[in-house]
């Protein structure tokens, strides 16, 4: 074959342009970091990496999820909790004012006890956070125990249930419950309990303040019911909390894997380029200049 | 035999020898010309003395009398022509793809995942799942709301960059009339082959070989296989042109197999036509309802149209009609079309399912139900919701309270916005959209949906890069096999510069001799004696 100066120009220019392109494509997975800038340059690769991400991305939000649904319940136990130790109090109290050794305005006087004891617990079944009634199902803006005071003085208290659960999704068409039923714990007769020992302590009626040690063991049972139920519950959210970190992590390490560029590949693919690179402009330089010109006289 | 045949003969080759020369200067002169080919003078020797015939005086034998000049000829071979254009036309036909799809790509890039589609759809759907966690919280609302009115903002900006794109493509085109755009270069191209046509077809018949017009002419013909696949055809100028003379240029346009379409775009006799009365592209747009797509594309000679069929053909022109868009039937086909329409369906369902889910759902004021939430830009009633006018109800914007994320009027009840958020993630089928079938075949969720979008662009993008650079490298390699024959090797004009130098100083030299040989019998004979 016939080869021309022209020839070999247009040929070195066209090998150096391609070489520039390998430069380039290199650098740029140096600089971002991707093995793939745009979607042509691997398609499969970047459709994977859009389901990963979108898994990721579905992955972060359950876990805010589950630390909404923590919140929920750390709550709800440690409300649980104060019930418990106030109804075990109003059960000393009602021990100790069985004693026969107690006059009745000693029995008055822990009747008071009682009585904030009873208003601590209407506090505590409605209890808010983040502006949220905890234990009144879906009913969030409503409290649970609305409390009327007579005008003879006298408490009347009444529970308005919401059974709905408060459901929320920990992982893909998983729903944990996330709030307590404050009906089973405050509703039925969890108050007509405290108000017979309240009624009785001020009435100085012994035989009801002991047959009301036991009433008020039916409410801490309830309470202790529900607290079981929930601490089944937390422990679930445990898990699924530990599975949601995995899934997280395994999705990042899978993303990388498939986009993010080997370093030291690319910097060795780099400087292999760049020899060769440096390799084809002095060859071309030196077969470039010399014609038969430079060798006639 | 004469007294100065030497004389002449020595003169004839001085002349030769000086025509080589110039020949030489000609093609160094033009070592960098864009499709020049060298020139070569084709040396004849001189019919011999005496020549047969009845009065011729007896001799021993015939005797040289020189060399002559026979014809400047240019080296090249029409084969490798032939094969060039024909790679031409593909090469130009994927990189023309080639660039309108990675400008498609550009638009739609969700290689680094920072912007794009599937991050604001998976944004929103996290704003929904946070939302339906804090259902009594406004500011969740309102963070939702905005969310869902990025995602519409994404599908508007995308469908109106790419009609923009296809805006470009179409000015690229050209105008109905065939004046502008690619349409005009070939009509400007025609026109001037034409013209060559008619300079060639005046000077041919006079035994010349006009080396430089057929260059000139041959370029502009490898152009036009640029925008168009043709065959060249060659017809005699004239009875009196040489043998090796070209001839007039027929171009015809040929289909993707190189087959004549039957359709000629230049003939012999049309160089006796005036520039408007030659064959012209023409362009047909379609009208709105068609997304104005090229309905046709016809070659208008003398009134009489012909439609060269759009997908028939290869070239610039097609990759530019298929990236913008065609009828076919009644159908636009075309890889932006294509694109959008796909994207209008993606909108179209998301929102259908969204609304519909929305719609059953109640609002934080315990009464508002059957609200759209996506709505089709200017009118809120019925339009259809395209990716283009695809946007948020202004009446939730105004008021997020009414975003319905409930199931009941409890405030605490976010069971909706859930349902809300799986529209996104999970399979539609065609309940979720009020249709028989689902919308993106059985199993395909929006994002899956929208995977395949992206998926079928890189697929196309890819392979037409990859075409790109396949037929590069054979268009190199024909172009190298061209040159190797046409181009000017100035080592070789070197050598013969150097060979016709000699040959002048050695002609010169032997007319020294006969300038001797006459002195010696004019100035030195005769004398005998004196």
């Amino acid at each position: 074959m016939r080869i021309t100066q022209g020839m070999m120009s247009n040929n070195m220019l066209t090998n150096l342009t391609k070489s520039y392109a390998s430069l380039n494509k290199y650098m740029d997975q140096l600089n971002t970091g991707k093995k793939i800038n745009k979607p042509s340059d691997d398609p499969f690769v970047a459709i994977k990496s859009l389901d990963y991400r979108s898994q990721l991305a579905q992955v972060e939000q359950y876990k805010s999820n589950a630390s909404e649904v923590h919140l929920w319940m750390d709550n709800s136990d440690e409300a649980l909790n104060s019930a418990t130790s106030a109804l075990q109090r109003l059960q000393d109290l009602a021990r100790l004012a069985a004693n026969d050794t107690n006059s009745e305005s000693e029995r008055k006087n822990i009747a008071e006890e009682a009585k904030q004891i009873r208003d601590d617990l209407i506090s505590v079944a409605n209890m808010k956070v983040n502006d949220r009634y905890i234990f009144n199902g879906t009913d969030t803006k409503n409290p649970l125990v609305e409390t009327n005071t007579d005008v003879n003085g006298e408490l009347t208290i009444e529970i308005n249930e919401n059974q709905k659960p408060v459901n929320i999704n920990i992982s893909e068409n998983i729903e944990l419950q996330a709030n307590v039923d404050g009906g089973k714990v405050f509703g039925g007769k969890f108050f007509e309990n405290i108000n017979k020992l309240v009624n009785a302590l001020e009435d100085d009626d012994q035989a009801v303040i002991s047959e009301s040690i036991d009433t008020i063991q039916e409410n801490v049972d309830a309470v202790i019911n529900e607290r079981a139920s929930l601490g089944a519950r937390m422990n679930r959210l445990d898990l699924v909390e530990n599975r949601l970190s995995n899934q997280e992590n395994s999705a990042k390490n899978i993303m990388s894997k498939n986009e993010n560029v080997d370093i030291e590949v690319a910097i060795t693919n780099l400087l292999t380029q760049e020899t060769m690179h440096r390799a084809a402009l002095s060859a071309g330089a030196r077969i470039m200049q010399p014609t038969l010109v430079d060798f006639l006289r | 035999m004469s007294t100065f045949h030497g004389l002449e003969m020595a003169k004839q080759a001085l002349f030769t020898q000086q025509m080589g020369l110039y020949t030489t200067g000609h093609n160094i002169s033009n070592v960098n010309t864009a499709g020049y080919s060298r020139q070569r003078v084709n040396f004849e020797t001189l019919s011999p003395y005496p020549s047969a015939s009845r009065n011729s005086p007896v001799m021993p034998g015939q005797i040289g009398q020189g060399v002559k000049a026979g014809t400047v000829q240019r080296i090249r071979d029409s084969f490798y022509d032939h094969q060039y254009r024909t790679q031409n036309s593909q090469t130009s036909y994927w990189q023309t793809r080639t660039d309108a799809l990675g400008r498609m790509e550009g638009l739609m890039n969700e290689a680094d995942g920072t912007d794009g589609f599937n991050k604001t759809l998976m944004d929103f759907f996290k704003s929904l799942e946070g939302l339906s966690t804090n259902p009594e919280n406004i500011g969740a609302r309102q963070a939702a709301i905005q969310q869902g009115v990025t995602v519409a903002g994404t599908f508007n900006h995308t469908a109106n960059s790419l009609e923009n794109v296809r805006k470009d493509l179409q000015t690229q085109i050209g105008k109905n009339d065939g004046t502008t755009g690619k349409l005009g270069d070939a009509n400007s191209l025609l026109r001037q082959i034409n013209a060559l046509n008619k300079q060639i077809g005046e000077v041919e018949p006079h035994g010349y070989l006009p080396n430089d017009l057929y260059d000139q002419r041959d370029r502009l013909i490898d152009e036009l296989s640029s925008i168009v696949k043709i065959n060249v055809d060659y017809v005699s100028s004239g009875d009196s042109s040489l043998k090796i003379a070209d001839g007039i240029a027929v171009i015809k346009l040929a289909d993707e197999k190189g087959k004549d379409t039957g359709i000629t775009l230049l003939e012999a006799e049309d160089r006796k036509l005036s520039d408007s009365e030659l064959g012209q592209f023409k362009v047909e747009f379609a009208d709105d309802s068609k997304q104005n797509a090229v309905s046709k594309i016809n070659f208008v000679k003398q009134g009489t149209e012909k439609d060269i069929g759009i997908t028939n053909i290869e070239g610039s022109l097609k990759g530019l009609v298929e990236a913008y868009g065609y009828l076919d039937g009644d159908d636009v086909l075309g890889d932006i079309p294509s694109t959008i329409a796909k994207l209008d369906k993606l909108a179209e369902n998301f929102a259908k399912a969204f609304n519909k889910i929305h719609g059953s759902g109640i609002g934080f004021d315990g009464i508002t139900t059957g609200l759209d939430f996506f709505t089709s830009g200017k009118d809120n009633t019925n339009g259809k919701i395209t990716a283009g006018n695809m946007t948020v109800n202004k009446e939730l914007r105004d008021h997020p309270e009414k975003l319905a994320v409930s199931t009941d009027k409890t405030a605490g009840n976010g069971d909706n916005a859930k349902a809300l958020a799986g529209i996104i993630k999970k399979s539609l089928t065609g309940a979720d959209v009020d249709s028989n079938e689902p919308p993106f075949g059985e199993g395909v969720s929006v994002l899956g949906y929208f995977q395949q979008i992206i998926s079928k662009m890189a697929v196309d993008t890819q392979e037409a890069r990859s075409n790109v650079a396949n037929y590069g490298v054979l268009q190199q390699q024909i172009q190298n096999d061209r040159l190797s024959v046409s181009a000017v090797s100035l080592d070789e004009e070197m050598t013969n510069l150097l060979k016709f130098q000699h040959a002048y100083n050695a002609s010169a030299r032997s007319l020294t001799a006969m300038d001797e040989l006459l002195d010696k019998i004019i100035n030195s004979m005769g004398l005998v004696g004196r």
